[in-house]
């Protein structure tokens, strides 16, 4: 390749599972034109898209998952970048049952992320994408536990994904409310009709499949929040029976944590021979949602 | 004017299953144009601005017992709405196959008609399928035949449409090349399509924001050829691009990747081999799909389909 050394870029990493990237940074894809700031460090690439400070959501890539991860920065490089170009444009690498190997680099010349195929000699994709300097994050998402004990609760993706797409009908904010005794959490929504999901620890536990909680905690939620945070989870999350974890922190912050397979197209199935991979073939998302404003009216406040 | 044909069982399966839904996602209605020798489908040739798309078939490859003729040299064309023939198509063959009778022949004319609650009679392309039992007979509406006037402007788009690229690059893999089309169509809008004489085929889609770009090198080239010069792989794309275009080697168009997919519906046709050129100004893309006697290597001649795309702007120039 021509132009400027490898010595010269803060990142060289090659990535032998496109599809498994496209997945993990479509599920913080809410809306169409998304901005992200994307920040590169020795551990590897983290990715954050914030919407009206209420909600944040990070894409952890660990270098773990690159096969090759050439760090070379002395501080942690960020950069701000279309979220809805950069899939589309990783989308345009992917090949249907076949597990294509991609170089990124950064910078370019003109701070660019570039990107190019290195399967087959004779045939080369690449893209070179614009990036700006990233706006400062708006709102400090610093989580902390409410106690003692983390009051958390994981749940089966699937389920999660379902109750929240149920939720949508009362167009209403959504209460989560989680009580130690007995064990339980409940989904409340109240508006055009009221819809309420109880998950029993002792009754469900196949679909509540961890809970820890030392006092009764309820917090409302804007339902486009939630529904941003579970629905554009990629198939293999609920095909693979994966679960998510919520935790409540502080003032009532919401945290829910997914884990998303990046697997090499061809090595699918978790308990193929590539099983040893697993730990590391996995990326983490996490999602940070505000409270609502405690002093609104419960009712009607769509 | 007359025209009157059955189908053959080759030509039934040919149209059903490959031509006409390849011919349908080009553009819901095209000229169907009948000479002595040939009948063929044609896209956007005369008045369209779109793709153009020309699929000629010897007589023989769809029907027997063809009979044709008018007082414009036994030349008849006139606008069918693909999909209603198609449909057409379709039942006839469910009734031939109902019928369990190899006698159960589809027998296609042309008709004019007196159409329910009308006074005037209007064209129809006639399916008449006679089984031992019974006989269904399927009008699809048709425009007004060409005049001769229209005839000859038709036959003279299709002559200019035969004019081929000096320079044709073979595309081996033209699903790889459907799939990257329809992502890069999520990145922008206009392509720019760069064919070398060294068998270097470049797409480059680039928007303020992005450039992806894809390049296929090494293909087979036929017509005007030229040997890549040495240490040029250790350069970009589109660098070696264009440094091909300054040599002359090469020529570079601009065209909607909306044309572009939507030429690729051709596949659906099922074409053995696909080549790409540009015209020598510039003037359009032509893609040009081969079929293979079956069972051979060996193209059929007796088929031919080929595309051409408006250029938006000369890349060249």
């Amino acid at each position: 390749m021509a132009g400027g050394g490898a010595e010269a870029l803060d990142l060289v990493c090659h990535l032998d599972s496109v599809q498994g990237m496209v997945d993990a940074l479509s599920s913080v894809r809410w809306k169409r034109h998304q901005d992200a700031v994307i920040e590169l460090s020795e551990h590897g690439i983290v990715l954050i898209v914030e919407e009206a400070g209420c909600l944040q959501a990070k894409v952890y890539l660990k270098r773990e998952l690159f096969l090759v991860y050439e760090y070379a920065s002395e501080g942690r490089p960020r950069f701000g970048l279309s979220l809805g170009l950069f899939v589309d444009c990783l989308n345009t690498f992917s090949t249907p049952g076949h597990s294509s190997v991609i170089e990124i680099r950064y910078p370019g010349p003109d701070m660019q992320l570039l990107l190019k195929s290195m399967d087959f000699p004779d045939v080369c994709t690449y893209a070179e994408i614009r990036t700006r300097i990233p706006d400062t994050i708006s709102w400090d998402y610093h989580f902390e536990h409410t106690g003692n004990v983390p009051v958390s609760f994981t749940v089966r993706s699937a389920v999660l994904k379902e109750a929240i797409d149920d939720l949508e009908w009362p167009c209403s904010a959504v209460q989560i409310r989680i009580q130690p005794d007995p064990p339980s959490v409940t989904f409340r929504a109240e508006g055009h009709g009221d819809l309420q999901i109880d998950f029993e620890y002792y009754s469900t536990n196949d679909l509540l499949v961890a809970f820890q909680c030392d006092q009764l905690l309820s917090y409302r939620y804007k339902y486009k929040f939630l529904r941003a945070a579970t629905s554009n989870l990629p198939s293999n999350v609920l095909k693979d029976n994966r679960g998510s974890k919520m935790t409540v922190g502080r003032g009532g912050m919401l945290k829910i944590q997914h884990l998303v397979s990046v697997l090499r197209a061809g090595a699918q199935h978790p308990f193929s021979d590539h099983m040893h991979h697993q730990p590391s073939r996995i990326a983490y998302i996490e999602f940070f949602v505000k409270p609502e404003e405690e002093d609104e009216p419960p009712i009607n406040d769509s | 004017m007359k025209f009157k044909a059955f189908l053959t069982q080759d030509g039934v399966n040919l149209l059903d299953k490959r031509f006409l839904p390849s011919l349908d996602k080009i553009g819901r209605t095209c000229h169907l144009y009948l000479t002595r020798d040939h009948a063929v489908f044609l896209h956007n040739l005369i008045g369209g601005d779109g793709v153009q798309s020309v699929a000629q078939f010897k007589k023989e490859v769809i029907f027997r017992d063809y009979r044709i003729s008018s007082q414009n040299e036994d030349r008849i064309a006139f606008a069918i709405d693909v999909a209603l023939l198609h449909r057409a198509l379709r039942s006839a063959q469910a009734i031939q196959l109902q019928s369990q009778d190899d006698t159960a022949a589809i027998q296609i004319k042309l008709v004019k008609k007196l159409p329910a609650g009308s006074r005037n009679p209007a064209p129809f392309l006639t399916f008449e399928t006679k089984g031992l039992r019974s006989a269904v007979v399927q009008d699809v509406p048709i425009s007004k035949p060409f005049s001769r006037a229209d005839v000859a402007q038709l036959q003279d788009a299709l002559d200019a449409s035969q004019d081929l690229p000096q320079t044709l690059v073979q595309v081996p893999d033209l699903s790889q090349l459907q799939n990257l089309v329809d992502r890069l169509k999520n990145v922008g809008e206009l392509l720019m399509l760069s064919i070398t004489q060294y068998g270097d085929l470049h797409l480059q889609v680039s928007t303020s924001l992005i450039t992806v770009g894809s390049e296929f090198r090494k293909l087979r080239v036929l017509g005007v050829q030229a040997a890549a010069p040495s240490g040029d792989q250790n350069l970009t794309a589109p660098t070696r691009t264009e440094m091909a275009i300054q040599r002359g080697e090469a020529l570079s168009v601009q065209v909607s990747l909306k044309h572009l997919a939507k030429s690729l519906q051709c596949l659906l046709a099922k074409p053995d081999c696909a080549f790409y050129g540009i015209s020598p100004q510039g003037g359009c893309l032509t893609v040009i799909f081969q079929f293979f006697i079956p069972g051979t290597r060996l193209t059929d001649k007796s088929i031919s389909f080929h595309c051409r795309l408006p250029v938006l702007d000369t890349g060249s120039s």
